[in-house]
């Protein structure tokens, strides 16, 4: 039978996409799993799968051509079926005008009957499919992670995600022991290149389309500016205790080269907290509140020119150093522009952090359909009055910003004042 | 317990039951008089006379065909072939009318026959005289395939062939003969169809049988045992139709890797197809691609060296079983 592939949502508020480049021609034959194009969302440009095995029929999109989510893009012979019948009929019936495909190919001999647009389609050849196996390159391409059937099972139960494991079997193959590794220790650390900003000239100037991610930052944004009316809450809270209670846990990681940040240590008080008060852990449609029985936590993380929000998913579940290891991962692959649509969405609260520019406090925007964001500034030492003498203590301001049509004042400000009895007292994380 | 020559085993085999049951006879090129070509059946001419022990002329298609006629009329012949490559020119005996007599009289007539020689390759016979017959015989409904490697072996699963109702192929090699190992003076069976494994081991499986095992896949399990420290399970497969397929997919579920060696040429080889009865059952346990090591694909050279080096080597399978560690 013929499956039509259609233009993917790959992001909660992606309406539209455009196939920048397709991977595959007509006639080519593909596999489950295969890369079959790039499609560039409002947020950034991402591979699309090929979810079915055949031959690619047809191409009823060109490369630059634009089409709203679930439009079809291209049609799949995954039976025995002629393509070049296949292509005929999904060119018909397309609703959407098709462009003409780039490079046309020479007719199959005794094609001449055939329907006028199948000379256009290269006919798949009825030979024996190349020897790719000798071709270490060629079945990468088929099939773009190498694994044992074993590993693959296991990582299955346990789910690994395969796309952060190192394989270390033949030809680079992930094997038993490399899925019982990446289950026992980190994945290895990349450092993101720095990209540093051309400089701009005296008395020059410099105009920059925005991009399609800077777009949907705007977009969103003035969308939730104008639609939420936001409040924010304050609060300072004493960190000294939580501060020893991280150097002491990471000087007992340190062989395991595990070092906890306070975001780590903020991120499992926050699963408690908003646990506590789900008004806070919730989304809102305009007409309903979903209310969570898990948090999934959204992490803001600057990329040059924009902003990616992946999502720690039921962090309520983990230890701290899951929580470590989720976060580190997920943020060296946000700034390396690798993570997959679902990690990027699906947040039922989230946090910004900028604490590492030593800000005292900010606030943040709230990303709908969430209800509230967290603004975590920098910990620092400051001199605050304990028992009646002026003290230095390290502190840490937090704002929240709040959707008033849902979650009151009152809510927010109890829901931190929980957090703040959490980080005080961390032992109380415990109970 | 004694210690005895695989020849010896054989012809203990033999006599014993020979002597148990007089419908029971041996015969081949040399098997009287000169008391076999291999000495097999050394003394066997004297002890049971030639209406037992009976020399044939030099036609396998005529005594092969003279021994399933036997079986046929209720004897249980044994046919000795000096070597297996001449069966070449008795295959239709074999292949047609022992593996098919039984199924085609809808089980009327039963063909309770031993065919035995020497198969495979030995030293120096050149490419006609060294045939690896294996593969061609297993692949045949009705039929029943062995393959021993030692002197105990040898004696167990003859016996237990000699009163199989089914045509037997009984697979030995010149070159193992000569060995020596313990057989018990007591009367013992080996049941057909069960595989040995002489070795238990986590990390990998290898699967071998006759000749291969006692040449190169013992010693090559050793330094990978010794040297590398992969926990090899070795498994000599013996029976080779049927085949103990329980306990060597048992096997490879426990060590997720699987090699098979033999002296066969590796397209359509036994191994290939043993290989193919493993893959499916197991593919989910598989932590590698199953291996299958095996002779090159060209006609067996006369020249020692050429002989020796397109045999599986020592070096290749440690190094092959390295290779499937990522190592």
């Amino acid at each position: 039978m013929s499956v039509d592939i259609t233009m993917p949502q790959l992001s909660d508020t992606m309406t539209e996409g455009t196939v920048v480049k397709w991977y595959k021609n007509e006639g080519d034959r593909i596999n489950e799993g295969e890369k079959l194009a790039d499609v560039e969302t409002d947020k950034a440009v991402m591979e699309m799968e090929a979810f079915t095995s055949g031959v690619l029929a047809a191409r009823l999109i060109a490369e630059g051509g634009k089409v709203p989510v679930g439009a079809r893009l291209a049609v799949v012979a995954t039976g025995k079926e002629d393509p070049a019948q296949v292509k005929s009929q999904a060119s018909a019936g397309s609703a959407v005008k098709a462009p003409e495909p780039a490079k046309k190919a020479e007719p199959a001999p005794g094609e001449g009957t055939g329907p006028a647009t199948a000379t256009a389609v290269a006919a798949p050849v009825a030979v024996a499919p190349s020897p790719s196996a000798s071709n270490p390159v060629a079945e990468d391409n088929g099939r773009p992670i190498r694994i044992s059937p074993l590993a693959r099972r296991i990582a299955l139960e346990k789910g690994v995600d395969l796309s952060l494991v190192q394989g270390t079997g033949p030809l680079g193959r992930i094997i038993e022991r490399d899925i019982t590794a990446f289950m026992a220790a980190p994945p290895a650390k990349v450092t993101a290149p720095v990209v540093s900003p051309a400089a701009i000239g005296p008395g020059a100037t410099q105009v920059i389309a925005m991009t399609k991610m800077r777009h949907a930052i705007a977009k969103n944004l003035v969308a939730s500016k104008q639609t939420i009316p936001h409040y924010y809450s304050t609060i300072d809270i004493d960190v000294e205790e939580l501060s020893s209670l991280r150097e002491r846990l990471n000087a007992i990681l340190e062989s395991r080269r595990i070092r906890l940040s306070l975001s780590d240590l903020l991120a499992r008080a926050l699963a408690t907290a908003l646990l506590e008060h789900p008004a806070l852990n919730a989304t809102f449609d305009g007409t309903n509140i979903t209310r969570y029985g898990d948090v999934h936590l959204g992490m803001a993380v600057a990329i040059p020119d924009g902003l990616i929000v992946p999502v720690l998913r039921n962090v309520n579940r983990m230890g701290l150093i899951e929580i470590r290891q989720r976060t580190a991962d997920l943020v060296e692959r946000a700034r390396a522009q690798r993570l997959k649509q679902d990690e990027m969405r699906g947040a039922t609260f989230s946090v910004s952090n900028l604490g590492a520019y030593g800000l005292r406090e900010f606030s943040a925007i709230i990303n709908p359909p969430q209800v509230a964001v967290l603004a975590i500034a920098a910990a620092e030492k400051r001199a605050v009055v304990r028992g009646g003498s002026i003290v230095a203590r390290t502190m840490l301001t937090l704002t929240l910003s709040g959707d008033h049509r849902v979650v009151d004042g009152a809510d927010g400000a109890d829901f931190l004042r929980t957090l703040k009895g959490l980080l005080e007292e961390p032992g109380m994380m415990l109970l | 317990m004694p210690v005895i020559e695989f020849r010896e085993a054989l012809r203990t085999a033999m006599i014993e039951e020979m002597e148990r049951d007089d419908r029971v006879f041996l015969i081949g090129e040399e098997v009287a008089q000169y008391d076999g070509a291999y000495k097999v059946s050394r003394g066997m001419l004297q002890k049971f006379g030639p209406q037992r022990v009976v020399d044939a002329p030099i036609s396998e298609t005529a005594f092969a065909g003279l021994g399933i006629g036997a079986a046929t009329c209720g004897l249980r012949p044994i046919v000795e072939f000096m070597s297996w490559s001449f069966t070449l020119v008795c295959l239709d005996q074999l292949m047609n009318n022992a593996a098919n007599i039984r199924y085609m009289s809808g089980g009327q007539i039963k063909i309770p026959i031993v065919f035995r020689g020497v198969n495979g390759i030995a030293h120096q016979l050149g490419a006609t005289h060294s045939h690896r017959v294996q593969a061609m015989y297993s692949r045949v409904p009705g039929l029943v395939v062995v393959a021993p490697s030692s002197p105990y072996e040898a004696k167990g699963l003859l016996k237990s062939a000699i009163r199989c109702d089914d045509p037997v192929i009984f697979l030995e090699s010149e070159k193992i003969l000569a060995d020596k190992g313990e057989v018990p003076d007591e009367e013992y069976l080996l049941p057909l169809g069960v595989a040995n494994v002489e070795r238990t081991g986590s990390d990998v499986t290898i699967l071998s049988y006759g000749r291969p095992l006692t040449r190169v896949v013992r010693q090559a399990s050793e330094v990978l045992v010794n040297d590398h420290g992969i926990d090899v399970e070795l498994i000599d497969i013996r029976s080779l139709r049927p085949l103990d397929l329980a306990t060597i997919l048992a096997s490879v579920r426990k060590t997720h890797r699987c090699v098979i060696i033999d002296e066969d040429w590796g397209y359509c080889g036994m191994g290939a197809g043993i290989l193919h009865q493993i893959h499916k059952p197991t593919f989910d346990d598989l932590d590698a691609p199953i291996e299958y090591i095996h002779c090159d694909d060209i006609p067996v050279p006369f020249s020692h060296d050429l002989e020796l080096a397109m045999l599986p080597s020592l070096d290749g399978i440690v190094t092959t079983v390295n290779e499937m560690f990522g190592r």
